[in-house]
């Protein structure tokens, strides 16, 4: 959990974080979006001290930060950063061994830990495990990255940027694969990103700041539906319609989903919680064929197929 | 080529042991260095505001001219290997304080962010990450420091520290290019070997690096130390001598011929020699007899009893056609004949060379002295051009020739002081562009009509016979007169501190042995 109480950092003349207060509970994920200059970076680096504040308080597990030793602090805190900062002199292994050395764990408990966290995101210890960053491709450096961070098991991740210099596709990819870590759903995370589309697929909570100042926090659904102010709107207007198909899920359009199955080819089965752009992705994956997809709610199921699913959708999204 | 390789074999124990001491100076004074410039530049980079005044004074110590550092150098810490170390060691300062700085600087900040982030101390940070990211930027200077510093250590000899300098000034002073290459292609091959093998280590994966580097930190002491420790071997005189002496034939080499009996030699140049005996840096030097600083430093000259120095009388050399056409001038020049002694030209140097005297004022006054002074006679005459060595005692005895000539003939005079060595003052003459200079008769005997070893042995043993046979043979050969000798002997002699002289009970060289 991590409470931010009347946050505030000025750099000389300039105020990059002005009153800012949340909290998050454990296990949940904090999007900070907001346009560069925003202090969405300040904010982050505040909390595992990289930044002192100027005002305000922050408090993890119910302890000020402030009071506690800076070097524990950061050694509970995963730090992913968007250029990767591994070690050029270490291989992978070492690079993903550096906080639990720290720590002191013994070496048999650290390879163990560092090649299942390879294994799960997606980079192959034997093959991987002796190579030097420079031998690795962006992609494939970032995972080591996030294995790096995740390492001594922390309750606390913080990111920044993590896929920001990534192509659209790896970036998805890695998101895909951190998102499936089991070990996530115990950790607080704070994500600052740019990518209002990665903020709204990975977190439960969203923060919106601009020039220093929350314009809004909540879900993303509640930033899209109820937007505190014109600030929220514009910033989100752009990639409205993908956010709102990220939003709105199959639970959403339940009730207007016909109990009977459509002319359709092969069926598809969807959770009631998929966001619908992913079920627009799966229903079309197959050019030339029409899909039906399903989904069950209280043991009666519904069935669609792609142009059925879209209007049910406009229609929603005009009634909200 | 052929004689680059029989003077180097000949030379074979002296050239190791130049080699090891060049090694040694460059290594200890690059570990001194190591040990405070990387330091220095980490404490750069924590205190940004001390980094420009840090590097600055490293800066500036890599202006000074390396001559000039080590003349500083002198007063301060006395001859031999300390003001050598230390020049060499404010040499070094700059390339490994510089690179230890921008090393650490240039680490990617990301990379600095990381490790802190991750909850590096800062020690940690320093050793763990920023450090072996460095190294190889470290290496490359502390590689330009050992190639600056073995280039640097030839000048070494200059203040009797040793080193393949010693070769490279005896063959500068004799004019023997031979000798010069027998210093100088070691030394340029020693800068080449360990450009080569730092570059090599430079060049490793940072692992290898770290790992060598724990044995450079074995090595380099191991090298440093080496050469010193081989050096405590024999408890022997130390001698200083000029790096002339030892290449001339009638030099160091002749010397332990005839008393079969070594030292430890020291090379120091002729300047610094009597400075060196008398602070004890030494126990003897081989300098020369007429020096005024004998006196001033209260030095011994020892006998020499076995004449392992040829006689150098000194006397003025004329053109012969000018003596035909004007017996005046040798009339007016022979008055001086047999009337300077060692100890009298030995007072007449000390009073230019610490009194701070003119050579003009000094040769007047002891004209005066000798009721001999006469001012100008005649105004407009023929000029005769009278050249003088570089050295206080051929400035003042040029100016005296001058001044008897004003005042007892009708000439005119030129003085051209500082003209060089013997070749360029006998050359000069032999074509007339000079007409007289005081020139002595070893240098006349052994320098330019070099005969016969078993001549020279039968010549030197007696004064008179080499001052005729040199006489004889220039008249012959050159139409050069050798005037009357003025009664001094400026030869080479083994000289002592007058009280270490006393208690050891010594007169003569032989009496030195089994010391």
């Amino acid at each position: 959990m991590i409470e931010v109480q009347h946050l505030t950092k000025r750099f000389e003349a300039v105020t990059a974080v002005k009153d800012l207060s949340f909290k998050i509970d454990t296990g949940e994920t904090l999007a900070l979006i907001g346009t560069s200059g925003s202090g969405k970076t300040t904010t982050l680096k505040m909390i595992n001290r990289l930044i002192e504040p100027s005002e305000g308080a922050i408090l993890v597990e119910g302890e000020e930060v402030h009071d506690l030793p800076v070097v524990e602090l950061r050694r509970r805190m995963g730090y992913v950063i968007q250029e990767t900062g591994l070690f050029t002199h270490y291989t992978v292994e070492e690079n993903v061994g550096v906080v639990p050395r720290l720590l002191g764990w013994d070496e048999e408990r650290i390879r163990e830990r560092v090649r299942a966290l390879l294994e799960q995101l997606g980079l192959p210890p034997g093959q991987f495990v002796h190579s030097y960053p420079g031998q690795l491709s962006g992609g494939q450096q970032q995972r080591v990255g996030i294995a790096r961070a995740l390492a001594a098991d922390p309750p606390i991740v913080l990111m920044d940027e993590p896929f920001g210099a990534l192509d659209p596709i790896t970036r998805g990819d890695i998101r895909r694969d951190f998102m499936e870590l089991e070990e996530l759903t115990s950790k607080t995370t704070i994500l600052v990103t740019h990518d209002v589309e990665e903020a709204f697929e990975m977190a439960d909570w969203v923060c919106l700041l601009d020039a220093g100042r929350m314009q809004q926090i909540g879900t993303p659904a509640q930033l899209l539906f109820e937007p505190a102010n014109d600030f929220v709107v514009d910033f989100l207007s752009e990639q409205r319609l993908q956010l709102e198909m990220e939003v709105i899920t199959l639970n959403d359009l339940l009730e207007a989903l016909p109990a009977s199955p459509p002319n359709g080819e092969r069926e598809q089965s969807f959770a009631p919680s998929t966001p619908v752009r992913q079920v627009i992705a799966a229903l079309s994956s197959v050019p030339g064929h029409t899909l039906t997809g399903r989904v069950e709610h209280e043991g009666r199921a519904r069935y669609f197929d792609l142009a059925g699913l879209m209007q049910q959708f406009f229609q929603y999204q005009k009634k909200t | 080529m052929q004689r680059l390789i029989d003077f180097l074999i000949e030379n074979i124990d002296k050239l190791g042991q130049q080699t090891l001491e060049h090694i040694g100076l460059t290594f200890l004074s690059l570990l001194i260095a190591i040990t405070l410039a990387v330091p220095g530049g980490i404490l750069a980079t924590r205190k940004p505001r001390l980094a420009p005044s840090l590097l600055g004074v490293a800066g500036i110590m890599q202006t000074i001219p390396s001559i000039a550092l080590l003349g500083f150098l002198l007063p301060l810490l006395g001859i031999g290997v300390k003001p050598a170390i230390v020049a060499l060691f404010l040499y070094a300062l700059l390339p490994i304080l510089r690179n230890t700085y921008t090393g650490i600087k240039e680490v990617d900040p990301a990379i600095r962010e990381a490790a802190i982030g991750m909850g590096m101390t800062d020690w940690q940070v320093l050793t763990k990450v920023e450090l072996p990211l460095a190294l190889p930027v470290i290496f490359a200077g502390v590689r330009t420091a050992t190639v600056i510093n073995v280039g640097v250590a030839t000048l070494a000899a200059f203040i009797g520290a040793g080193g393949l300098g010693e070769f490279i000034f005896g063959g500068i002073a004799l004019n023997n290019n031979i000798m010069i290459l027998a210093g100088a292609i070691p030394a340029a091959l020693l800068a080449i070997f360990f450009d080569q093998v730092l570059g090599f280590l430079q060049n490793l994966r940072i692992r290898t690096l770290t790992r060598s580097a724990g044995l450079l930190a074995v090595g380099l002491p191991l090298l440093a130390l080496l050469p010193f420790l081989l050096q405590l071997q024999a408890d022997r005189l130390r001698a200083g001598m000029n790096p002339e002496f030892i290449g001339r034939e009638d030099g160091y080499n002749n010397f332990v011929e005839i008393y079969n009996m070594e030292f430890n030699t020291v090379f120091l140049n002729s300047a610094l020699m009597y400075k060196a005996v008398r602070e004890g840096y030494v126990d003897v030097i081989f300098g020369y007899s007429t020096d005024g600083r004998i006196k001033a430093y209260d030095l011994m000259l020892l006998e020499d009893d076995r004449n392992a120095f040829p006689p150098y009388y000194c006397a003025p050399v004329v053109r012969q056609e000018l003596v035909a056409q004007h017996p005046e001038v040798a009339k007016a020049l022979n008055q001086l004949a047999g009337r300077i002694d060692n100890e009298r030209m030995s007072a007449l140097n000390y009073q230019v060379d610490f009194l701070k005297k003119s050579p003009e004022l000094v040769a007047r006054n002891f004209l005066e002295e000798e009721g001999l002074w006469r001012p100008d006679q005649a105004q407009g005459g023929e000029t005769l051009v009278i050249a003088s060595k570089i050295f206080t005692e051929q400035y003042i005895l040029s100016a005296m020739f001058a001044a008897l000539i004003n005042g007892y003939t009708n000439f005119d005079t030129e003085v051209k002081d500082g003209l060089g060595g013997t070749k360029i003052c006998f050359d000069a003459l032999r074509q007339g562009e000079v007409d007289l200079y005081p020139e002595y008769t070893g240098t006349g005997l052994l320098v330019m009509l070099s005969p016969d070893k078993e001549q020279v042995a039968e010549l030197v043993a007696d004064e008179e016979a080499t001052y005729e046979y040199v006489d004889r043979q220039f008249r012959r050969q050159f139409n050069i007169d050798w005037l009357q000798p003025l009664g001094f002997n400026n030869t080479y002699a083994l000289m002592m501190r007058r009280k270490d002289a006393q208690s050891r009970g010594v007169k003569a060289i032989s009496g030195l042995k089994g010391e």
